[in-house]
């Protein structure tokens, strides 16, 4: 084909690509899809609480009175309680649309009060996790009268109308006893505060910050014409795993539009410095354009949706993938060569370096990180269309072109202060490798994954005071029960909820959400109902009827203690009414069995795993330990495949030049690099995290690509070759360096990795591989 | 006056007969409208279905021009109901029990206190909203009936007759759950000494527990 119809088929398919790939893709920005590996068990259990954990979608809302400024006093109508102004928020929060539920925090939301009185007809089958232990309390004949006094109370009580419901079945008010826990929940959380203490479950997932972002906004403006009403003698407080994730989302877009800006502006100056010519510019920016579409595009057709931290990172491929044309462009400049020329004499080292950089970027995929999968299609997608345009398109684009590259300074004389000092650079190189080696056992690896997370101090220290008016369940660490069926997974939670009761009393403990008596197992519904009908004497009948009349208490119609349900609660009619909701977020959706959770308040791990000790199928489970956990994992994943890495390099490198020599020389400087690194890291005492020795690996990569440029010297001219890379060298580390304006801890690791490893490989080139004859 | 003249005549005083209504109503609703602070002493009978005999209390009614209201019932035992800042507060020292509930979520209970203020206050536009009035007076005694409309759900909302003289001294107040328990109110005017004996604020306060 003419070069004219190739530039003409350019022009045209690239707008046409761009706007495929834009009907195609689904941006997804829930950052857990991007970090949580879901190859085992206990990570999709993690990356599903992370994503619609019951606790993780609840805000913790907090109105607190300001004090009126100096000379305003507010008049006597705009003074509202704390209590009072809370239930008005309340009652508007209720009516947004993402919001699920919202309720005042010291007592329970309506439709909790309503399951409870549902469960009256199967009082004599859940009235007591220890049967046994409790029969002599609650059915103690003495006692009856003053029973019966205390019923008579509670109807004449603001609750009259939910005991009397209750009372027709259940005339002990035995089912009550079970929720007795329930009612303690809300009565220590009324004693912590003054009623501004608010909840707010909200629809969507924690991590759907888009969702997220509207509904707070939702909220304060509530929070706003309330407090306006008011005289502005509120304030709000709000914390919650939903908060720190609008906040996480709102730091990543900010560094997304940074690092996407500062790198292609930097890439653009480079170019420009280089070749002082705008025209080529224009080009080579709508090659890099089209590697950058054809590579979203292969990620959108290989994966549902791509997510935006691919795409931020895939724009620092755009450096990489300038390699190519620029290695080109620089042969063409210095020797007055036809692009195309250039172009054929480089394409067998361009093609074994496109190769090994795909190579790096498949190895990154096989980390276990979903997100890097999508970067490894996304890599070697636009990597191979790089290549491609650089061989087929880019001579067609540049025909009209001058190019004139730029002299660099210093780069003849660092090759040939190699060459002259070689023995004595050698010598100081092979005592570094021993003295870096020797480094090695001293690197400390990074255990705790929080710290690659963005840095939110301040959300933190509000977060923290906002739970200090919340009687506290921690929404990351709770019991996880485990069984195949819904019996025994009961069974067992309620030998763990035994455990959980003796540890609160003994303080290991502060407090617990059991699942009891909301589900209850057939076992203990029998073991309950034997009880209830040993104790049901004609004696004890007679007892209560005395204490009905003697409190004035219809004996008629409350007199009859009703015998034990027929048919025991099943778990499954129960989750067929409205206390799956309530539930829901404590049964844990498993690919096998049933899996059961119970929450926690504060408490000593060490203690608490101890105190659970030999419950069959019941552990502690902790997110913050499993995500720590997988730090590890990743972080020997990730060593492994850059061990992986380079193995396959060298191959790809044996096969085109059949020489073990070359091949260890090739990949020498980028090896030594890494070595020096981790050394240098480990003398710091920087803690080495996964991303780290991903950052490495992707320097590796680049790297490898250095050595074979050098070594095949296609231009048989060293000093142009050298200057060759030293091009790519500054664009890769133009765009890989604007990572270090990130705020999200991983982008500055794997800038700081990427541009060292890439500096030190381009710097040992020319003092370990000997300078090529020209 | 046969039949046709009979009928003509009734129609044509239909109206007549409509507007004095109307006038008595809006007279009735303006006696009981209240916008300042008031205190009652009251008898309370309750009957309750699950009881065999009315229960019997007494205490006193104390209202707040900003919608607060205490309810202190001293017999038979000591207690303390109120309403402040759309929270219902519940206080009995003897069993050492304290409830607080916003009052839109505190179901049959915090709708028959809501309706109890509504009266008490003369909210008479509140009353209007959720009620069909019915005015009726014989001589000095005059009585205001009033039903839920048929739109609400009637089992949260309590039918209710409010009866009083034009003297305005004695009230007597009927409250009728729709599962057919009652709680009829007699309410007289405090005196000044009585008056003196009990602050709102400061049953607030001790209802509130704080």
């Amino acid at each position: 084909m003419s070069f004219v119809w190739r530039k003409r088929w350019f022009v045209l398919l690239l707008p046409l690509l761009a706007a495929i790939t834009f009907w195609q893709i689904r941006v997804e920005t829930d950052l857990n899809a991007f970090f949580t590996a879901t190859d085992d068990e206990d990570s999709r259990l993690l990356s599903g609480l992370l994503k619609s954990g019951e606790l993780s979608r609840r805000y913790l809302l907090v109105v607190e009175k300001v004090e009126p400024a100096a000379g305003v006093s507010s008049s006597p109508e705009n003074q509202i309680s704390v209590a009072g102004f809370g239930a008005r928020l309340v009652n508007q929060l209720a009516k947004l649309d993402d919001v699920e539920q919202a309720w005042p925090a010291d007592q329970p939301p309506r439709d909790w009060v309503d399951a409870v009185a549902s469960y009256a007809p199967y009082h004599a089958r859940l009235f007591s996790l220890n049967p046994e232990q409790d029969a002599q309390e609650l059915f103690d004949t003495a006692q009856l009268a003053a029973k019966a006094e205390g019923l008579k109370q509670a109807l004449l009580s603001p609750q009259g109308g939910f005991v009397k419901a209750i009372a027709k079945q259940d005339p002990l008010l035995l089912s009550l006893n079970g929720f007795k826990d329930l009612q303690g929940q809300f009565q220590q959380q009324a004693k912590l505060g003054s009623g501004g203490a608010l909840i707010l479950q909200s629809r969507p997932a924690a991590l759907d910050s888009e969702a997220q972002t509207r509904l707070q906004a939702a909220i304060r403006a509530s929070f706003d014409s309330l407090n306006a009403e008011a005289g502005g003698a509120f304030k709000l407080s709000m914390a919650g795993v939903p908060v720190f994730s609008v906040a996480a989302q709102s730091e990543i877009s900010q560094d997304v539009t940074l690092v996407s800006v500062v790198s292609s502006l930097a890439v653009v100056l480079v170019f420009l410095f280089l070749f002082h010519s705008f025209s080529a510019l224009h080009w080579v920016m709508m090659v890099q354009g089209a590697s950058f579409v054809i590579g979203t595009l292969a990620t959108a057709l290989a994966f549902p949706q791509v997510h935006s931290l691919t795409l931020a990172l895939g724009a620092s491929l755009i450096g990489i993938s300038s390699d190519y044309p620029m290695h080109v462009m620089v042969h063409c400049a210095k020797h007055r060569n036809t692009p195309l020329s250039a172009a054929r004499l480089l394409w067998p080292s361009l093609l074994v370096g496109g190769l090994t950089t795909a190579i790096g970027y498949g190895a990154l995929g096989l980390t276990g990180f979903p997100g890097f999968e999508q970067i490894a299609v996304f890599a070697f997608a636009s990597v191979a269309a790089s290549l491609g345009l650089t061989r087929w398109v880019l001579p067609a684009l540049l025909a009209n072109s001058q190019l004139h590259s730029a002299h660099l300074p210093g780069i003849a004389a660092w090759v040939d202060f190699c060459g002259r000092h070689r023995k004595i650079l050698l010598g100081l190189f092979a005592v570094s490798v021993v003295l870096a080696g020797l480094c090695l056992p001293q690197i400390r690896w990074m255990d705790d994954m929080q710290k690659l997370a963005v840095d939110m101090d301040l959300l933190k220290q509000q977060d923290a005071a906002v739970r200090s008016h919340f009687s506290s369940i921690e929404p990351g660490r709770f019991v996880l029960i485990q069984a195949d069926d819904w019996e025994t997974a009961l069974q067992r939670s309620e030998a763990a909820e035994r455990r959980l009761k003796s540890l609160k009393q003994a303080g290991v403990i502060s407090e617990y959400h059991g699942l009891f008596p909301w589900l209850v197992s057939e076992q203990l519904q029998t073991e309950n109902a034997e009880v209830y009908q040993r104790e049901l004497t004609p004696a004890f009948q007679q007892a209560w009827q005395a204490g009905l009349a003697k409190s004035g208490l219809s004996v008629d119609k409350l007199g009859t203690l009703l015998p034990v349900a027929p048919e025991p609660l099943q778990p499954a009619k129960v989750m067929d009414t409205p206390v799956r909701h309530i539930l829901s977020g404590q049964i844990v959706t498993g690919q096998t069995g049933v899996m059961l959770s119970l929450w926690l308040g504060e408490h000593d791990p060490e203690k608490l795993i101890a105190g659970l000790a030999g419950l069959e199928g019941t552990r502690y489970f902790s997110q913050k330990d499993q995500l720590d956990q997988l730090a590890g994992k990743y972080r020997d994943r990730s060593l492994v495949m850059l061990a992986i890495g380079i193995g396959v390099m060298a191959l790809f490198i044996w096969l085109q030049q059949r020489d073990l020599r070359k091949v260890f020389l090739t990949l020498l400087p980028s090896v030594a690099s890494v070595l020096f690194i981790f050394a240098t890291w480990a003398l710091m005492g920087e803690e080495v995290s996964f991303l780290h020795v991903i950052g490495l690996l992707l320097s590796v990569s680049l790297c490898v690509d250095y050595g074979i440029f050098f070594i095949d010297n296609r231009g048989k001219d060293a000093d142009v070759t050298y200057h060759a890379i030293a091009s790519s060298t500054l664009t890769t580390i133009a765009s890989f360096g604007a990572l270090g304006l990130g705020k999200t801890p991983t982008l500055p690791i794997l800038a700081l990795s990427v541009s060292l490893g890439v500096t030190l490989g381009f710097l040992l080139c020319p003092l370990l591989i000997q300078k090529p004859k020209n | 006056m046969n039949i046709r003249r009979m009928l003509f005549f009734l129609l044509a005083l239909l109206p007549i007969s409509g507007l004095a209504d109307e006038a008595l109503l809006t007279e009735l609703l303006a006696r009981i409208r209240q916008t300042s602070q008031s205190q009652f002493r009251y008898e309370e009978t309750r009957t309750l279905e699950l009881a065999t005999s009315p229960w019997h209390g007494q205490g006193y009614m104390l209202s707040g021009a900003d919608g607060s209201l205490v309810k202190l019932q001293l017999k038979p035992t000591r207690l303390i109901m109120a309403i402040a800042d759309q929270r219902m507060l519940y206080w009995d020292p003897q069993q050492n029990q304290r409830h607080s509930a916003a009052l839109d979520s505190a179901g049959a209970a915090g709708e028959q206190i809501k309706v109890f203020r509504t009266i008490l206050q003369g909210r008479t536009d509140e009353l209007q909203t959720s009620y069909d009035i019915a005015a009726e007076k014989q001589g000095k005694q005059w009585t205001l009936r009033m039903t839920p409309k048929p739109e609400l759900k009637a089992d949260e909302i309590p039918a209710i007759e409010i009866s009083g003289d034009d003297e305005d001294k004695q009230r007597r107040i009927i409250i009728k759950q729709a599962d057919g328990e009652s709680t009829e109110y007699r309410m007289q005017k405090a005196t000044e000494a009585q008056q003196q004996e009990y602050s709102l604020q400061r049953l607030l306060l001790e209802a509130s527990g704080e």
